[in-house]
């Protein structure tokens, strides 16, 4: 009976662990994600800035190169805006953010973010493009670095509160 | 794709639903006109239309579907292909070409900076100008523009009053004498498109044709293009649409110094109309030009009315 305990107490404390390492470690990857959808962003702006390139071949030319967490999502903008289907580039782009950026660690917040920047591509002349693009990469920089300052500490934290979580779970088990 | 499938491409989710029910030819639709807040309009087959909600083609504007703001910058977005930042030069002037080579004019708030046009905002009227090429509508005209004694043409002017086709012909001028017909082997034109309405060149490639000998320059200034053409690609011919001003004039002048031939469109209704603008009549006075060709709308758009050589004496009249 007392090895049962045990086995049970071993298991909860071993998920709990695992848990607040997932939890830390999504804090880690959407560093990643934040980093490489500046990237995008970066080259995005480079086509519009120096080649005046249409946001269709832009972002397909960018689909092409990219083979990251964000392949799909580009892809799928492209495709929907070379079908020239009737449906807004805003639809498109916010469509696109809510089906093919599930397995990215984003957050909602970042994903309301992208697609409010959305809302503000195309339709502007070229200067104002240019800021809105500068705007955007500044604000995916500062939650970057934000995030970088203190994730070390968040990720010590969850891991401590998984086992913590476990060894308390355990004691009441008991 | 034709017409149809290239326009209702442009048009917001709405007016693509009623134009894609609309039951008329499209090879003959002319013009649509949106205005906002405005009834929709067309012309077809020289006539005006408007259009009602369940497709129909009405006379009464008080029955036709009023296009709204949020029409027009729909169908801004696809006709910019999403990107309006691609566009600015176009828009500075006026017009996008786009697929097909349809022409789109836009009106609205002109941003001014130094005296000069920056941009526009609040882009509030739209002209789609569909593109049609006739070949073979410069057939009565040619055996006049060819000078058979040197294998090549007469320095050639089309008179016409706007939306009386002369693009049309000069463009079908162009394909025949760069293939080459029955009367002349073909030659080797440049062609100035300032307005890039004679190729209507979508991203540099020509939608309509040309013939085999022709290189274009696109959205190219005519007096600046006409000097860059000679230097660039010995053409033998060069054509021009819609000359009159002064720095055209002293192009015209190279060009023909240079030993190439012209041909070029004006605006006007007749030699003597020519001859009263200050610009044009020194084009007239000078004899620089070998054929004037007047065409009218009196018997359908590009009736060719007269012929006239350089003394003004009359080679060809139809005034039926």
């Amino acid at each position: 009976m007392l090895i049962t305990k045990i086995i049970g107490c071993l298991l909860v404390i071993i998920s709990t662990t695992g848990m607040g390492m997932f939890f830390s470690n999504e804090l880690r990857c959407r560093i990643e994600d934040l980093k490489e959808l500046k990237k995008l962003i970066l080259l995005l702006r480079g086509d519009i800035r120096y080649a005046n390139t249409p946001l269709p071949e832009a972002i397909s030319g960018i689909a092409r190169r990219h083979n990251g967490g964000y392949e799909t999502f580009l892809s799928k903008v492209s495709s929907k805006l070379n079908e020239l289907s009737g449906i807004t580039f805003s639809q498109i782009w916010k469509e696109a953010v809510e089906q093919e950026l599930t397995k990215t660690s984003l957050t909602k917040k970042d994903k309301l973010h992208l697609v409010q920047f959305g809302e503000s591509l195309g339709y502007l002349d070229k200067d104002m493009q240019m800021n809105t693009l500068d705007l955007y990469i500044n604000q995916l920089e500062d939650e970057t670095l934000e995030l970088s300052k203190t994730v070390k500490e968040k990720a010590y934290l969850l891991n401590s509160l998984g086992i913590m979580a476990g060894i308390f779970i355990s004691i009441i088990m008991l | 794709m034709n017409t149809k499938d290239e326009l209702l491409k442009i048009l917001s989710l709405k007016l693509r639903t009623i134009f894609g029910k609309l039951k008329i030819d499209f090879e003959k639709l002319q013009e649509i006109r949106l205005r906002m807040n405005a009834p929709l309009l067309i012309i077809y087959e020289n006539v005006e239309y408007f259009i009602t909600e369940e497709a129909k083609l009405v006379k009464n504007p008080t029955l036709a579907v009023i296009v709204t703001k949020n029409e027009i910058r729909e169908t801004m977005e696809y006709i910019s292909n999403y990107s309006l930042y691609a566009f600015e030069d176009e828009i500075k002037q006026g017009f996008i070409t786009i697929n097909g080579g349809h022409r789109i004019g836009i009106a609205g708030k002109t941003i001014i900076e130094d005296d000069v046009i920056k941009g526009m905002k609040h882009i509030s009227f739209i002209n789609i100008r569909l593109a049609h090429q006739v070949k073979g509508c410069a057939d009565p005209v040619l055996p006049y523009l060819i000078n058979e004694k040197t294998d090549g043409i007469y320095h050639t002017l089309i008179i016409s009053p706007p939306r009386c086709g002369k693009t049309t012909l000069l463009r079908d001028i162009i394909r025949q004498l760069s293939d080459g017909n029955t009367y002349l082997s073909g030659k080797s034109i440049g062609v100035v498109d300032e307005r890039s309405e004679i190729g209507a060149c979508y991203m540099g490639t020509p939608q309509n044709e040309l013939g085999i000998r022709t290189d274009i320059l696109d959205c190219c200034p005519k007096a600046k293009g006409m000097m860059m053409l000679i230097r660039s690609m010995s053409p033998q011919i060069i054509a021009v649409d819609e000359i009159g001003s002064k720095e055209d004039l002293e192009a015209i002048d190279y060009v023909i110094g240079c030993g190439c031939k012209l041909i070029a469109t004006v605006h006007g209704s007749s030699i003597e109309d020519i001859k009263s603008k200050p610009v044009l009549s020194e084009l007239v006075q000078k004899k620089l030009f070998e054929r004037y060709v007047l065409l009218s709308n009196v018997n359908g758009i590009g009736h060719l009315d007269e012929i006239y050589d350089t003394v003004g004496r009359k080679l060809y009249a139809d005034h039926a």
